[in-house]
């Protein structure tokens, strides 16, 4: 630790962070701000938002527990899918919604999590692959459940119908899922995550139930995917299977990765940023889009994060392992106080040193 | 339920599955290569396939190559690209954890498909010929009154063909190298083989045949980005796994049973279900996993 900031030092320290504060909390839905933006549209921070509570909840499984999810997509999909058929079929309020759906969430990714005890590593990821695939080919397809191709209504809830007021309703949840995140790691199951993804076997002999904890990662990844499901369809006031194809679940990857895994607040960025760049947002606040729509480039934004993304993730694995997170720790590290120090991520390597 | 089949039906579906398991064994032997020399599932594995297409494509409609040359424009576009990914992102990344690398090769495969996005946004469906182009060519052959088209006729052939050529290759001082280093790669070094050349050519190999099952599943019909890996790159790793993921026999064979798998999805009984076919797929890869990892074909002593 070097030594304490000046107060000059602290005065800028608190510029920054309220201007973080109004970027998140004014900006896209414009209040409280001295002038007027044409800023973020609320619908498009909304994204933002939920993406990063997907990003969260495939961090706890490739991050925490070094279990890789490829069908990601239909974690969310299924959450989505639920939501919207408590609400428009059973004529549930959108809370006991949000709540079922978080639960079938967290039921359908720990069943996953038991067939992830037996069968482990690469192999599992394929079954996450091929599950992803047969869900949205399959069961998204079910017109009884899900709507078939026309879809299923999933209106928002009463007081929230307007873009803005939806937009702090994602950022209430997100905030929850932050802090269930937090307890988590903080506490002793958070720890045992953490050694059951070094070394398994060893974390066996310390005494961890490694399958219990297993499973509970599990859950408590399909507990956030539920719920960042939820609140997508009522965003989009309708959920239709489409959009939860293999596309879906590699850009949740991408964000997660580049984000920076084991970084909560480098996950959120990336999510944030994957979203924004997804929906055009980004770019048009940069002012540049349209230097990438015109006709040499004409690289339009649904596309971006397909070209873009996939960059990112290959320096991100080979050169630069942190991800967004090393900046992220950086800034919140200088905001707490303390010096703005660049520190590298370790690279990981393969454990092959205990076998059994 | 009442599974009622009859006997002209399920003939129909022996051969459909035959007819495009045969693909499924080319990328799943290429998935089995990689493997064996890196540890690593290749998600770029049906990517070399699509860029295979958009290379013959590309050649045959910018640079007005005839069909055989541009054939082979694309199969050198699929073996640039599998050198490339060993060169640029397996090698520096020898040591990291397997699903790292699992996530690397999807990097490859999204990037590909991002391009391709991107470069065909305008209009994303193409045509790429047949190999024999005449209207005769689509029903000369018709086992049981399913018409199998040349196109399929070749691939089967390309299929026996590169399985035999492998099957001399492994039999060639080279070939033993690359099953040496895949199983003891520091003891390999020792007696004078190169792990990393060993390793750019079983990337070359798998690439040339991912090119290869590309440029045959596309032909006569309509392609689109990402082709090869949204259609064949998960059924050809159900194949690999179930021929027991080190075994080159194994996975032809797996491709061969997918495929027929595949296909008795497609019987009239499971109309009901939505989206049968996947689900037979995923269900054969959860049961080979769970109960019999080691694949079908392997005995238990390996």
């Amino acid at each position: 630790m070097t030594a304490a900031p000046t107060g000059t030092g602290w005065a800028a320290r608190v510029v920054v962070g309220a201007s973080l504060a109004w970027v998140v909390l004014c900006y896209p839905t414009n209040v409280l701000s001295p002038f007027t933006v044409a800023g973020v549209e609320a619908n498009a921070a909304s994204e933002a938002v939920i993406f990063a509570v997907i990003g969260l909840s495939l961090n706890v499984l490739i991050g925490y527990i070094g279990s890789i999810s490829l069908g990601h997509q239909a974690f969310v999909g299924i959450g989505a899918f639920t939501s919207a058929y408590v609400v428009t079929e059973m004529g549930q309020e959108f809370w006991i919604a949000a709540v079922v759906a978080a639960l079938v969430g967290a039921a359908q990714a720990a069943l996953l999590g038991a067939v992830s005890l037996r069968v482990t590593g690469l192999y599992f990821g394929l079954i996450t692959l091929s599950y992803g695939i047969m869900t949205q080919e399959s069961i998204f397809q079910i017109e009884s459940l899900t709507g078939g191709t026309a879809g299923q209504a999933a209106p928002r809830p009463i007081g929230f119908e307007s873009d803005f007021r939806y937009y702090y309703l994602c950022l209430v949840v997100l905030g929850l899922v932050v802090f269930l995140d937090w307890r988590l790691i903080a506490t002793k199951g958070g720890r045992a995550l953490l050694a059951l993804r070094e070394n398994p076997r060893v974390a066996a002999t310390w005494g961890i139930n490694v399958k219990a904890y297993t499973v509970l990662a599990f859950g408590v990844s399909g507990l956030f995917a539920g719920l960042g499901g939820a609140l997508l369809a009522h965003r989009d006031t309708n959920v239709v299977a489409n959009p939860f194809g293999l596309n879906l679940a590699l850009v949740f990857i991408l964000m997660t990765v580049i984000g920076g895994l084991r970084n909560r607040a480098g996950v959120v960025v990336g999510a944030a940023f994957f979203a924004l760049l997804r929906n055009g947002e980004l770019l048009e606040l940069l002012r540049v889009d349209s230097v990438f729509a015109k006709d040499p480039i004409s690289l339009t934004a649904e596309v971006m994060p397909l070209v873009l993304g996939p960059v990112l993730l290959l320096l991100t694995i080979t050169i630069f392992p942190g991800g967004f997170g090393q900046l992220t720790s950086t800034i919140g590290r200088w905001l707490r106080g303390g010096s703005f120090r660049f520190v590298r991520a370790e690279k990981e390597v393969q454990n092959t040193d205990v076998r059994a | 339920m009442i599974v009622a089949v009859t006997l002209s039906e399920l003939s129909r579906v022996l051969v459909l599955g035959v007819v495009n398991g045969a693909i499924y064994s080319l990328i799943a032997i290429g998935l089995v290569l990689v493997y064996k020399a890196s540890g690593v599932f290749n998600f770029a594995q049906g990517e070399f396939g699509t860029v295979a297409i958009y290379g013959a494509y590309l050649s045959v409609t910018i640079l007005h190559l005839p069909y055989g040359v541009a054939l082979i424009v694309g199969l050198a576009a699929a073996l640039g690209m599998g050198l490339l990914t060993e060169r640029l992102i397996i090698r520096p990344l020898f040591d990291a954890p397997r699903v790292t690398l699992l996530v690397a090769t999807a990097g490859i495969a999204l990037l590909a498909i991002g391009v391709e996005f991107w470069r065909t946004a305008n209009n994303p469906l193409r045509f790429f010929d047949a190999i024999v182009d005449s209207p005769s060519s689509l029903d000369r052959v018709s086992p049981f009154g399913v018409a199998v088209s040349d196109q399929r006729l070749i691939t089967l052939l390309v299929l026996a063909v590169a399985a035999f050529l492998l099957y001399l290759f492994f039999r060639s001082p080279l070939g033993l190298a690359v099953l040496a280093a895949s199983q003891e790669p520091v003891a390999s070094e020792l007696v004078g083989v190169s792990v990393r050349r060993i390793s750019t050519i079983t990337w070359g190999l798998a690439s040339l045949l991912g090119g290869a099952a590309g440029l045959l599943y596309a032909g006569g019909a309509q392609f689109s980005p990402g082709l090869i890996t949204a259609a064949v790159l998960i059924p050809g790793f159900t194949a690999a796994i179930v021929g027991g993921i080190t075994s080159l026999p194994g996975a032809a064979a797996g491709g061969i049973l997918v495929g027929i798998l595949q296909a008795l999805g497609s019987l009239s009984t499971f109309e009901s279900i939505k989206g049968a076919s996947f689900v037979s797929v995923f269900v054969v890869l959860l049961i080979v996993l769970l109960v019999r990892p080691q694949g079908l074909f392997v005995g238990r002593s390996t």
